[in-house]
């Protein structure tokens, strides 16, 4: 690895070096395809490398520059996504047997937003079959491995979006969010994600699996990358009417303002409950710098979390058998066993209880913002634990599989449920050296302020900085 | 609110038109029975008027309020 090396810079410094044309395109994208090459085999983060076509583009984005014509904020920036996203012409196999030779006739706004200013492609990025995981397991394409250690697991389902941000092989990477999704394989990977607010990112031509709780957002080494990705992104789009309308904040502006004055609140249960030692330690050391900084601390008391979990499996699980029944009726055999279970699941839920989880999620939104009413954001741990290994993480479809996986995700479910942003914060690491990162839960659609205080705490620390040593 | 039996979910499934065996059935039971018994207090507790779309009216709300900052 070297100080120079390319792709070791973050988004928005890369961005700068090939606009004031310090480094080009091809530089960028050769670095990135270097370290594709040396990490690669280990880690099985893409799902397809496009080697050649990457570095004509770039070529492309280089002359485009020459004759003094700039695309956009991320002209000539090579990047790869989770393959959910439809590309048109490209195969996205949504990290499935099924859709294994799906060709996407059109492109994913969020997807094309970023392409608009700039942006190349590397390839498509590996994920959980269907996005329905929390761990990185994969029964047809095999697990994505953890570059911090690789016996270890990434999270999921944005898995290969995780690996391949840490261990540098892209400058950030498209995740999504409908249950934990962005922030499992930050925290387990030690980068930053954002989970946006339900609505503030259009998701048409992004595969779905829950469209009550489906969100999309960027998984990046900073706060100020995501920052300026969420800008690019966000915002009304004809194909989407979920996607919100109204002005946007200047998110990048955002991550320039200090924490000094702001209010963070601890819950005062089920975040800071039955947490491993290491990552309680890990909490504990996050607030002391939050203070540090000039945050004012105070404790929170939260409205029933389990609830909220409760009724987050209820809405995903009927929504994303609803999707899937055609292939649940026609295809069975071609699902891993683990995710044919978990969309069996939703079939044995009555439609009354679906519509009453969906109907308390207005007043269950309304209690949460008046728990937080004097605070600016809360901060709790993603996960209890960090990585587990890939072994014994691997449960298939065991008769207790759904209660291992609910374990893992119960910090992150009731945030997809009340469709709060929220950013996972690279925050620290366990004594064996793997990544462990905070949440900063905000209130709806105000990502600018989590993105503030994820500057200011990056500003303070260096967690964000580190990099996995070659495998 | 009680959770399903595996005998009333191998009934809903068929019904839904995708039918399980007696032990994907006795699986699902066991999977989704936390789920119930953690709605339950919420669940026929909700007032008669109040329809899903109140989740955007809140949301809507906040970010209204974002906004006049």
């Amino acid at each position: 690895m070297s100080a120079t090396e390319p792709a070791l810079l973050s988004l928005t410094e890369v961005a700068q070096a090939i606009v004031q044309k310090r480094l080009s395109s091809r530089e960028a994208t050769q670095s990135c395809l270097d370290r594709i090459a040396q990490w690669q085999s280990p880690l099985n983060a893409f799902m397809a490398i496009e080697a050649h076509e990457a570095l004509a583009a770039a070529d492309d984005a280089d002359a485009s520059l020459a004759k003094g014509t700039l695309r956009g904020p991320l002209h000539g920036v090579p990047l790869a996504h989770k393959d959910m996203y439809y590309d048109a012409g490209k195969v996205v196999t949504c990290g499935s047997r099924i859709r294994r030779d799906f060709v996407a006739t059109s492109t994913a706004t969020a997807l094309q937003r970023l392409k608009d200013a700039g942006t190349i492609r590397l390839g498509s990025l590996q994920m959980a079959e269907f996005a329905y995981g929390p761990t990185g397991h994969n029964t047809h394409y095999g697990p994505v491995h953890n570059p911090w250690a690789l016996d270890r697991v990434t999270g999921g389902s944005s898995s290969g979006s995780g690996a391949a941000v840490a261990a540098r092989l892209t400058f950030a990477a498209l995740g999504s969010d409908t249950g934990g999704s962005i922030r499992m394989p930050a925290h387990f990977c030690g980068v930053t994600g954002l989970k946006t607010t339900v609505g503030r990112i259009s998701r048409a031509g992004a595969m779905p699996l829950s469209q009550s709780l489906d969100t999309v957002g960027p998984l990046a080494r900073t706060a100020l990358d995501c920052a300026l990705l969420l800008g690019l992104m966000a915002g009304a789009d004809a194909d989407d009417p979920t996607a919100v309308l109204g002005p946007l904040p200047d998110y990048t502006a955002a991550t320039r303002q200090p924490m000094k004055g702001l209010i963070i609140g601890v819950p005062t249960a089920f975040y800071v409950d039955d947490l491993d030692p290491e990552v309680a330690g890990i909490l504990d050391d996050t607030i002391a710098v939050l203070k540090r900084e000039g945050a004012d601390i105070v404790q929170v008391e939260l409205p029933d979390q389990r609830q909220l979990t409760a009724a987050c499996q209820l809405v995903l699980a009927v929504e994303a058998a609803a999707f899937h029944k055609r292939w649940m009726i026609e295809r069975p055999q071609d699902y891993g066993p683990q995710v044919l279970m978990r969309l069996q699941n939703g079939l044995a839920i009555p439609g009354v209880s679906y519509l009453e989880a969906m109907r308390w999620r207005g007043p269950a939104l309304s209690a949460h913002l008046a728990a937080v009413a004097g605070v600016d954001a809360v901060i709790a741990p993603v996960a209890p634990v960090a990585a587990p290994t890939i072994a014994e993480s691997d449960v298939g479809n065991s008769p207790d599989a759904e209660a291992v996986i609910q374990r893992l995700t119960r910090f992150t479910r009731p945030i997809n449920y009340l469709g709060l942003p929220a950013l996972a914060i690279p925050s620290g690491f366990t004594r064996g050296g793997l990544p462990v990162a905070m949440q900063l839960i905000g209130r709806s659609f105000d990502e600018a302020m989590l993105l503030r205080i994820g500057a200011a705490f990056q500003r303070a620390t260096d967690f964000h900085d580190r990099v996995p040593k070659s495998a | 609110m009680t959770r399903p039996s595996a005998k009333e979910i191998k009934a809903i499934a068929d019904v839904a038109g995708v039918p399980v065996s007696a032990d994907v059935a006795a699986r699902i039971a066991n999977s989704i029975g936390p789920a119930f018994e953690g709605f339950a207090v919420v669940a026929g507790t909700l007032p008669f008027d109040l329809e899903p779309a109140s989740f955007l009216v809140v949301q809507a709300a906040q970010d209204t309020n974002e906004v006049l900052k």
